[in-house]
């Protein structure tokens, strides 16, 4: 018989747990009325948490299940966030293409004023803009 | 000069009617994104064989040692579904933020690039003037393209968000069974084997054997409670998505706020409360 869905597992799991637990009631009760001795006491109780680690098999192939049943949802959600990071990059892209402008004008100036540092200082800071638009164009 | 004015705080006055208070959704997102416990409670899923070992002999020793390598197994997996919620409710609250959609400082060191240099001939105050419309229309215009971005992100979204809530909460669920059955026989060989030690050359054993199992109960009592917090949370986090959800034509209604910010508080007290635990 083989266990097919998510929910047999469960159920299975939880027969054998409750299984494990009734064993251990009446074998507390057997040895309190000096019914099972010593030994025999050790065996049972070794069967008892056999059955616990069966259900407990039985809860990882559960889990296993469940994380599998997930695959697709994930990869919806996964495009769902892509989605979002193209329309905040556009916005990124945007910024960078502002500040970008704004250091052109800053080197236009410089220029015009023949300073060669002040040339300098604004080559740097539209080089550093150039930079920003790459890496927003890898923003992922 | 005035016909500038009169303009811009017309474009202010439609600036402060067009933007939705997003505030309440960033909380909430903020605040979901940062889930406790899920983590945690699937670390101790992985390391049941650690703490069960010293009870275990024989055949319920083999089994438990192949249980351990499966957790192991699905370890990854298991930490996987969780981050894929993270990742949305980061990004769910990257879109509702203040600063994802604002190019005034793009405007501002523009326009301060102009004001520097007056040889290109424009006026300072004209502009300020300019700069400050400028400011006011991308505003409006990424505000509304913030809330239309919003807004199917959170359509798009919702499904597969709480079928992955949902899947996260049986996980937790499974561990939470996998533990009573770890406690079960943790306490079961204690309890049995005390009644077994009775003698008075065994005094000592006893007493240690009892004072061994109150510790222990202890560790597992707190262990439930961390188990029902991280669902309670889950719950929390789906009913609030699904308020946005269920709202998305009216986030800036009082009414629908209030509910919000009572939900990112509710993830808040159980996120505090998992981790002071």
């Amino acid at each position: 018989m083989a266990l097919a869905t998510q929910a047999q597992i469960e159920a299975v799991a939880a027969e054998l747990t409750q299984c494990a637990d009734i064993v251990h009631e009446r074998l507390m009760k057997g040895v309190k009325r000096k019914e099972i001795e010593r030994h025999e006491a050790q065996l049972v109780f070794q069967d008892e948490i056999i059955l616990r680690q069966k259900a407990n098999g039985l809860y990882i192939d559960a889990a296993n299940c469940v994380v599998a049943n997930l695959a697709e949802t994930q990869k919806s959600l996964l495009t769902t966030i892509d989605t979002a990071k193209q329309k905040l990059k556009k916005i990124k892209d945007i910024t960078a293409f502002i500040d970008l402008t704004a250091d052109l004008i800053v080197l236009a100036a410089a220029i015009n004023a023949a300073k060669p540092s002040a040339i300098l200082a604004a080559l740097k800071e539209v080089k550093k803009d150039v930079e920003n638009m790459k890496e927003a164009a890898q923003f992922k | 000069m005035r016909f500038i004015q009169v303009t811009i705080t017309f474009a202010l006055t439609m600036l402060l009617f067009g933007c939705a208070n997003l505030k309440e959704i960033q909380d909430f997102a903020g605040q979901s994104a940062k889930l406790s416990g899920y983590t945690e409670l699937t670390t101790r899923f992985r390391d049941t064989y650690y703490r069960e070992q010293p009870y275990l002999s024989g055949d319920a020793d083999r089994l438990a040692q192949e249980n351990d390598a499966q957790r192991k197994a699905a370890y990854q997996d298991l930490l996987t579904v969780h981050q894929s919620v993270t990742v949305y409710m980061q990004t769910l609250a990257t879109l509702a933020g203040d600063e994802s959609f604002d190019l005034s400082p793009g405007i501002d060191s523009l326009s301060s690039g102009i004001k520097a240099h007056p040889d290109l001939g424009i006026d300072r105050a004209q502009v300020d003037a300019i700069s400050g419309l400028a400011k006011a229309i991308s505003k409006w215009g990424t505000s509304s393209y913030q809330r239309r971005a919003l807004r199917g992100f959170i359509k798009e979204g919702n499904e597969p968000l709480q079928t992955t809530l949902a899947g996260m909460e049986r996980l937790i669920d499974y561990y939470q069974k996998t533990n009573d059955n770890e406690w079960k026989t943790i306490k079961g060989l204690l309890e049995l084997e005390l009644l077994f030690t009775d003698q008075p050359e065994s005094k000592l054993l006893a007493t240690l054997a009892r004072a061994h199992t109150q510790t222990k109960a202890a560790e597992y009592q707190l262990a439930s409670k961390k188990y029902l917090e991280a669902k309670k949370g889950i719950q929390t986090i789906a009913n609030g998505h699904q308020l946005l959800v269920e709202n998305l034509d009216k986030l800036s209604k009082q009414e629908v706020k209030d509910s919000l910010r009572q939900f990112s508080k509710d993830v808040r007290v159980i996120n505090n409360h998992i981790e002071s635990m």
